[in-house]
């Protein structure tokens, strides 16, 4: 009777085991990300002018393969939030070749003015970000 | 084929008609029996006069209303920054609850491991055809005889919901404040008035112009101009409801 009561036990330890095993695996196949080479891994968060546009690091840097120095200091300060309180961070500065327009001119990269929702997550990809956020701190 | 050419042919029986076919068929019929018990006179007419079935109306060649309102929306455009939403809630008074306009949200595959971010404005279509003044018992919302604008008379409304049911794009919201359904007018009492007919208070808060405010049968307007652009794709919301929309989107 008791071994009976078990087995599903087991068996239901053994899978969890096995799905942690998987996980962990995983994620040490792909080359590990550095934040001292790469930058912040967490996404940067613009909320001026507009609510809300998103930068990934891992994106510009592990990926595209660019350094720290193509972008700080000159068309972004290091230190974070100091741009979006320039009254010149507008996609019109983008369109004249200032800070991520830099890149983003149709040539290097997309066009500032194309595919707008590569960048923009909008209010619901805001409020999507903290709510996560949110439910992950809790977790641990 | 034309409908000449569909008369030529042969009948070719029911015999050999995949399930679907018949299924559809039935359909139909059970569809036209409800419009029947709404009221219409449908009647099952020759091919030649039935085209309307056949797929597809006949190109409009007036404009009922005048001036008739329109928005456009250059969907691809909109970052879902929601000043739309804040300029509508403050001019119109809109409670935390409930909306006249919003915003959805969409992922759209674009190849095997990537997808696309779409946002979708959307408010009332303030339909040709509105399924929502259809309904109405009362006749609180009807349509505006001069501008076509869908409107809504409060006192009017006994707050049954049956257009909030009726309507294909969820643009209505019951208002506990006016004890009243409450819906978008293209701010009619609030902004377009005073702005003499010339632009919503979303439209004048989008920083994207996404939202083209315009009078269909004005041939200089912005928004008449997108629609007839004739190297753009435009389209509707649900126009397999019938309902002729007003609201007509496009990637511009």
């Amino acid at each position: 009777m008791k071994l009976k009561d078990k087995s599903p036990l087991s068996l239901l330890t053994v899978m969890v085991c096995g799905a942690l095993l998987c996980c962990t695996a995983g994620q040490a196949v792909g080359e590990e990300y550095d934040e001292d080479i790469y930058g912040p891994e967490a996404p940067i968060i613009f909320v001026k002018p507009v609510k809300a546009v998103e930068f990934s690091h891992k994106v510009h840097t592990m990926e595209a393969g660019l350094d720290c120095d193509s972008c700080h200091d000159d068309l972004f300060e290091m230190e974070a939030g100091l741009a979006e309180q320039n009254d010149d961070f507008t996609m019109e500065s983008l369109y004249a070749g200032q800070y991520c327009g830099a890149c983003h001119d149709g040539d290097m990269a997309f066009a500032s003015n194309k595919r707008c929702t590569a960048c923009h997550i909008g209010v619901k990809g805001f409020e999507r970000l903290h709510s996560d956020g949110g439910s992950t701190d809790s977790g641990h | 084929m034309k409908v000449k050419d569909l008369e030529k042919l042969e009948n070719e029986g029911v015999e050999n008609l995949p399930s679907e076919e018949r299924r559809r068929f039935l359909q139909f019929g059970l569809s036209v029996t409800g419009v029947f018990l709404g009221g219409s006179v449908l009647s099952l007419t020759s091919a030649r006069n039935a085209r309307g079935a056949l797929g597809g109306m006949s190109p409009a060649t007036k404009f009922p209303y005048s001036p008739h309102y329109t928005m456009v929306m250059r969907q691809n455009h909109c970052i879902d920054c929601e000043r739309c939403k804040e300029a509508c809630k403050n001019t119109n008074h809109v409670p935390a609850y409930g909306y006249r306009t919003t915003i959805l949200e969409q992922q759209r595959p674009t190849g095997p491991d990537s997808t696309e971010r779409i946002f979708m404005p959307v408010l009332c279509n303030h339909c040709n055809r509105p399924p929502c003044v259809r309904v109405c018992p009362t006749t609180a919302t009807f349509k505006d005889k001069v501008t076509g604008i869908v409107m809504m008379d409060y006192k009017r409304c006994i707050g049954c919901k049956t257009c909030m049911a009726a309507c294909p794009y969820n643009a209505r919201y019951f208002k506990e404040e006016n004890r009243a359904v409450d819906k978008c007018n293209f701010c009619y009492d609030t902004k377009l008035k005073e702005s003499g007919g010339k632009i919503t208070a979303c439209s004048e808060a989008c920083p994207a112009n996404v939202r083209v405010f315009g009078d269909l049968t004005d041939s200089n307007s912005a928004a008449y101009r997108l629609i007839h652009a004739p190297e753009k794709v435009v389209w509707v919301l649900r126009p397999e409801t019938g309902a002729l929309p007003n609201v007509f989107y496009m990637n511009d």
